[in-house]
């Protein structure tokens, strides 16, 4: 089980990061001076008052798309991890509570979907189908969850011999009562630290699918300004470092709250085993 | 250990490949865009595309392709790929070696200096020596791959000129034998740190997690209670215990290898499998590409049972056969 | 040595986009329309040389005659950089980029262009052009051995235009091969290609692009597909096939008994796969390669400042010539179909800022429907809508739709449009013209259109628009080739409105127009002929069911250490390379 250590720098650090981004996310037509979209300067203009960032090939304000493009991340992030967060709970809860053959059938469900990486599975799906946003979440929504259900299941493993879960099934209580009232509150922790986790990496998968030409081009996103940005590096620093810089201050964010957090979870190796394997 | 388990672990990848390449079939299949183009060009008139069609049999069902692929697969046929005009099979390992060279050495090296930076790291626990490396560990992963890459190139290949930037072999050398393999080696170096990076912090960060655990342990403080050297405690008793899940984690990234080889395949030219996903996947190469998905299934299920074998060996406190 | 400083704006660079890779950048080339072509200009070995002041075809570096000038015996190494190993090497059986990228210095077509694409001597000395086009006889050279030895004669000519060009090409299928009646050799060094009625644009369809020769020998009897020639081949060209890693490189040497006296000089070709363009302008700075065919704008004008590296700019792409970037608008769609709103989307795009922005200045404003690198098509003052927002604003109100203060315009009585839906306007286009999406969003979000960008594989692209017909409007490099009958007739008349890729794509429907474009074919004097093109392009300007963006231009980098480049065919044939 997971306790928050209070007082721990890196947490803070990761906090004070993870604001830096979220806040103009939510407040991003407020804060970009520009329409992202919009011809706001001339072409490649440098970092100057009138444009924080500069401006990219097309002249278009590159502080306007970088804030824009946290919402961006953060909807994708958020749009993968509250649906996975919610299947891999319930079959993780269903599969660890219950056993037996279910168990068993809902185990190598999420085995078989994790044997294609979630990496590969998006390249073909965008390269084939599109490279709308709806198809970024879909697929890796779908590929996401069986890491926290696997997270989720061994945590219940744990949890339902503990003595008060017991007790309540003596009582007399029905699964799902139990399951709810009883299992559940303990797992906040653990879906919480997978939850992050999982918004961090979908922000460099999403990254990454931009270089390689998939990113959607209707959206101001971080990844698609940074592998945009690839061919101007010598000829415009700019392009690159904003959008670069804003990716790593999100994720390491992220990272620092859940690393400091998970540091005091008390000898659960699953817990650290599932942690590693998100980006697989 | 029980060879029957092995077994019974092998023949469960079956049904499982057999899973991968029925959905991997119907998902590349079900797309719009016509393979067609891909294979026949695109200045054509309807009665050669019909023509072409028909020749690779694109015109029949979806069921009748399915079936005739799977036939053909039960009798180790992979097909041909109609634009590269080989068999999947020469295509897909013409290219393996070279992947497998950089995402085994990438893994290695991964693992060792992740365990090293681990360890001196979860040994000092919040003290400077830990705070470096945590951060530095956490930056890497934290950077996108292909701007490591290309920073990697402008530094270490342009402005020092220690590495060359791209490709498996210098173009215009001839060399052969210990030659040959220093010039790869020397090829291998960028490619291989940068895929290596990202794996570094994830092995760096759980093995100093894991470390930090098994020293709070009640028997390490009993041991050091009765004197036992630190050093004795932290390599013959917290090490140990704490690396068992570190390996098992880095069994689990095999597939993460791979994902993150094709972003490094393309940044520096290295004639690997990632980039023939990408090929594959923009001339809609089916043969091939669903070559892939067998293929990459099969190595992540591999080093799945790999990982799964060694932990219950090493860990006396799981039975084998006992459903993880 | 050919090194060149690009020294004017105009001709700085190229966009990433514009000339990236072997097979992305060319998007379509030459198609006829599947409309059999009719006889067109009687002797149509004259193209007319002189190029207007707007023409684009400047080179900055001259291209070396065939004449080898000062050479050392030791030509050395060149390495070149393509974008994508094509997996075989077979030109005569795809019109792919890549496979042609990779293979072309190998083969021979009876012709060569020079730079005006004016038809040289190659594999043919000379040629008879008689009964108004539809008989034309070719003299083929009696030096010329395929690479294993055997002599080349008018039965590998007979062999490659029956077996395979006509039957796997598919660009000289659907064009010469529905003309063709049959080939006779009466001797070794003599084809006669006879059609069926006279054929115009052959001379123009005969270089190793279009028509590269096959050694029948080598392929009489087996299934050209499978061919194991395809992988190592054997041909006439000055380059012989000697290695080949997938995906890593393809090994070319020497031929040393190539029907060129004195070529080629270089002792290797190596063939270099580095599929992203970043990393091929690093490969090019650190010395690992010598030749790339197209730079991304932004490092252009730093390379070519920098002395160490000469430039070649082409109108060829690695697919076809005189290609513009064209906006084409789905006149299926209500909203569309109202020339008012084609209008003012054009008055609404600045199209310098394209050439600026997009395409770094390389390339010239389209003018015109028609390239004007084609001058004897071309219509230098036609009136095409300009950037003025404000008539663009008039014209969306006028056709009803109206905009509340800032916002996106919405219909209010347009016909077959529900009132209050708003004008939103999706693109279709390739992931590599994202750029020009981008753009258009930008320029039109100002008079309250807004674009949706969708960047679609090739694949799906093609059939998207061509066979779903499933777009608003869509931005496709069309090249118009040499002749408007091969590359321009077929985006506007009504019968090649079909699932064909780079066909008709508007859905343009002109009897006049049809008309004129069937005058035209059968016009043989060059006056009237441009005169009948004039008329057809003031209908085009009026009815807009295309809007012509930018001319675009590529250019090829490689390092002052070689020289002696041609930007096209067989660029490497009289080059060299000199290292300390």
């Amino acid at each position: 089980m997971t306790r928050w250590r209070k007082g721990s720098r890196g947490s803070w650090v990761g906090i004070a990061l993870t604001a830096l981004v979220a806040i103009p996310a939510v407040f991003a037509s407020a804060v970009a001076p520009y329409n992202p979209f919009a011809i706001a300067g001339p072409p490649l203009a440098p970092p100057s008052g009138t444009h924080l960032m500069g401006t990219d090939a097309l002249g278009r304000d590159l502080f306007s798309s970088v804030v824009h493009g946290a919402r961006t991340s953060l909807m994708v992030g958020v749009g993968v991890t509250v649906p996975a967060a919610c299947i891999g709970l319930i079959v993780g809860m269903t599969a660890g509570y219950v056993g037996g053959w279910v168990d068993g059938a809902l185990m190598r469900v999420t085995e078989f979907i994790q044997i294609i990486p979630r990496f590969f599975l998006a390249i073909v799906v965008l390269a084939i189908f599109g490279d709308g946003y709806r198809n970024l979440v879909f697929v890796l929504a779908i590929s996401s969850w069986p890491v926290i259900g696997r997270a989720i299941r061994s945590q219940v493993l744990v949890i339902r011999e503990l003595p008060y879960v017991e007790a309540a099934r003596m009582l007399g209580a029905r699964t799902p009562r139990v399951l709810r009232r009883e299992v559940l509150p303990s797992m906040w922790p653990t879906l919480s630290v997978m939850s992050a986790l999982l918004v961090a990496d979908v922000i460099l998968i999403e990254a990454s699918l931009s270089f390689l030409g998939l990113g959607d081009p209707n959206r101001a996103s971080w990844g698609r300004l940074a592998s945009d940005a690839q061919q101007y590096l010598r000829s415009a620093w700019w392009l690159a470092l904003f959008p670069g810089c804003a990716i790593v201050v999100a994720v390491m964010g992220v990272n620092l709250i859940v690393d400091r957090s998970s540091v005091s979870a008390t000898g659960d190796r699953e817990m650290m085993r599932s942690q590693a394997a998100p980006s697989s | 250990m029980n060879r029957g388990y092995v077994v019974r672990r092998l023949w469960q990848t079956l049904p499982m490949l057999f899973g991968v390449v029925v959905i991997g079939f119907l998902l590349v299949h079900m797309a719009p865009g016509d393979p067609v183009l891909a294979l026949a060009g695109e200045n054509g008139d309807a009665a050669y595309y019909a023509a072409m069609r028909e020749r690779y049999g694109l015109d029949r069902s979806l069921v009748d392709q399915l079936g005739t692929y799977l036939s053909r697969l039960a009798r180790g046929d992979l097909g041909s790929s109609a634009i590269q005009k080989q068999p999947v099979s020469s295509v897909i390992f013409s290219r393996l070696p070279n992947t497998l060279l950089l995402a085994g050495s990438a893994l290695v090296l991964s693992s060792v200096i992740g365990v090293v930076a681990g360890v001196w790291a979860g040994a000092n626990q919040d003290g400077p020596r830990d705070r470096l490396i945590s951060s530095i560990t956490l930056l890497l992963y934290a950077v996108p791959g292909f701007w490591l890459g290309q920073l990697a190139i402008l530094w270490f290949g342009l402005r020092w000129g220690w590495f060359p930037v791209q490709g498996r072999t210098d173009a215009r050398s001839d060399a052969t034998g210990l030659a040959h393999l220093l010039d790869v080696a020397h090829h291998l170096a960028l490619p291989m740190l940068v895929l290596a990076s990202q794996q570094i912090a994830v092995v760096g960060r759980l093995t100093r997690a894991g470390l930090i655990v098994e020293l709070a342990e009640p028997h390490i403080d009993a041991g050091r209670a009765r004197g036992v050297p630190e050093r004795r405690i932290l390599f013959r008793h917290a090490l140990p215990a704490s690396l068992l899940p570190v390996m098992t984690v880095i069994g689990n990234r095999v597939g993460h290898l791979v994902s993150g080889a094709v972003v490094v395949e393309i940044v520096f030219g290295w004639p690997g499998i990632g980039r023939l996903l990408v090929t594959s996947t923009t001339d809609r190469d089916i043969p091939v590409l669903l070559g892939l998905f067998l293929l990459i299934g099969f190595a992540v299920l591999i080093a799945n049972l790999i990982t799964d074998v060694a932990y219950h060996r090493l860990d006396p406190r799981i039975r084998v056969g006992q459903r993880s | 040595m050919i090194v060149s400083s690009c020294s004017s704006d105009d001709d700085a660079t190229v966009t990433s986009d514009a000339v990236s890779s072997a097979s992305d950048t060319v998007d379509d080339t030459t198609t006829p329309d599947p409309t059999t072509p009719d006889p067109t200009t009687p002797d149509p070995t004259t193209p007319d040389t002189t190029t207007p002041d707007t023409a684009p075809a400047e080179t900055t570096a001259a291209p070396a005659d065939t004449q080898p000038t000062e050479t050392a015996s030791d030509g050395g190494t060149l390495v070149v950089a393509i974008s994508e190993d094509p997996g075989q090497y077979n030109p005569a059986l795809t019109t792919s980029g890549s496979v042609h990228t990779a293979s072309e210095l190998m083969y021979n077509g009876l012709v060569s262009y020079d730079e005006d694409f004016a038809p040289q001597p190659d594999l043919a000395l000379s040629w008879d052009v008689e009964e108004d086009g539809a008989l034309y006889r070719f003299h083929l050279r009696d030096d010329v051995v395929w690479h294993d030895g055997t002599r080349f004669t008018s039965a590998d000519v007979k062999y490659t235009f029956e077996n395979v060009l006509t039957e796997f090409h598919s660009r000289t299928t659907a064009s010469v091969g529905s003309v063709l009646v049959s080939i006779d050799t009466p001797d070794e060094t003599t084809a006669e290609f006879r059609f069926s009625e006279p054929y115009a644009p052959l001379l123009q369809q005969l270089d190793v692009t279009e028509a590269p020769i096959l050694p029948a020998h080598i392929f009489e009897g087996s299934d050209p597909q499978e061919n194991p020639a395809n992988l190592e081949p054997i041909g006439t060209g000055p380059f012989m096939f000697s290695s080949r890693t997938p995906d890593e490189e393809l090994v070319l040497v020497k031929n040393p008994d190539y029907f060129k006296e004195g070529l080629p000089i270089l002792d290797e070709v190596v063939m270099r796969v580095i599929p992203d363009e970043g990393s091929q302008v690093l490969a090019l700075e650190s010395g690992e390669v010598d030749w790339l065919w197209g730079v991304p704008g932004p490092d252009l004008e730093r390379l070519s400042s920098d002395g160490n590296y000469g430039t070649l700019n082409t109108l060829v792409n690695p697919g076809g010539a005189n290609c513009i970037m064209t906006i084409g608008f789905n006149l299926d769609r209500p909203a569309l179909q109202d020339v008012r709103v084609r209008r003012a989307v054009a008055h609404g795009l600045d199209r310098q800022a394209f050439l600026d922005r997009v395409e770094f200045g390389q390339g010239n404003v389209a003018t015109a429907p028609i390239s004007s690198g084609i001058p004897t098509a071309y219509s230098s003052d036609l009136d095409l809508p300009g950037f003025d927002v404000d008539e663009a604003a008039r014209l969306l109100d006028e056709a009803g739709w109206v905009r509340d203060g800032d916002g996106i315009r919405t219909a209010q009585g347009v016909d077959g449009v529900e009132d209050g839906t708003a004008l939103t306007i999706g693109v279709h286009l390739f992931p590599n013209f994202a750029p020009y999406g981008e753009l258009m969003k930008a320029m039109l979000l100002e008079v309250g259109v807004e674009v949706e960008v969708n960047a679609l594989e090739r694949a799906t692209m093609v059939e998207e628009v061509f066979t779903e017909r499933n777009f608003d409007t869509t931005v496709i490099s069309y090249c118009n080739g040499t002749d408007p009958e091969i590359g321009i007739r077929r985006m506007y008349v009504s019968s090649n409105i079909a699932p064909i890729p780079f066909s008709n794509a508007a859905g343009y429907v002109n009897p006049e127009v049809d008309a004129l474009f069937d005058e035209a074919r059968q016009t043989v004097d060059p006056e009237a002929r441009k005169a009948i093109y004039r008329t057809l392009q003031e209908i085009l300007v009026e009815e807009l069911p295309y809007l012509w963006l930018v001319e675009t231009t590529s250019t090829r980098i490689f390092t002052s250490e070689c020289s002696g480049f041609r930007a096209f065919g067989h660029f490497a044939e009289a080059a060299s390379c000199q290292r300390e």
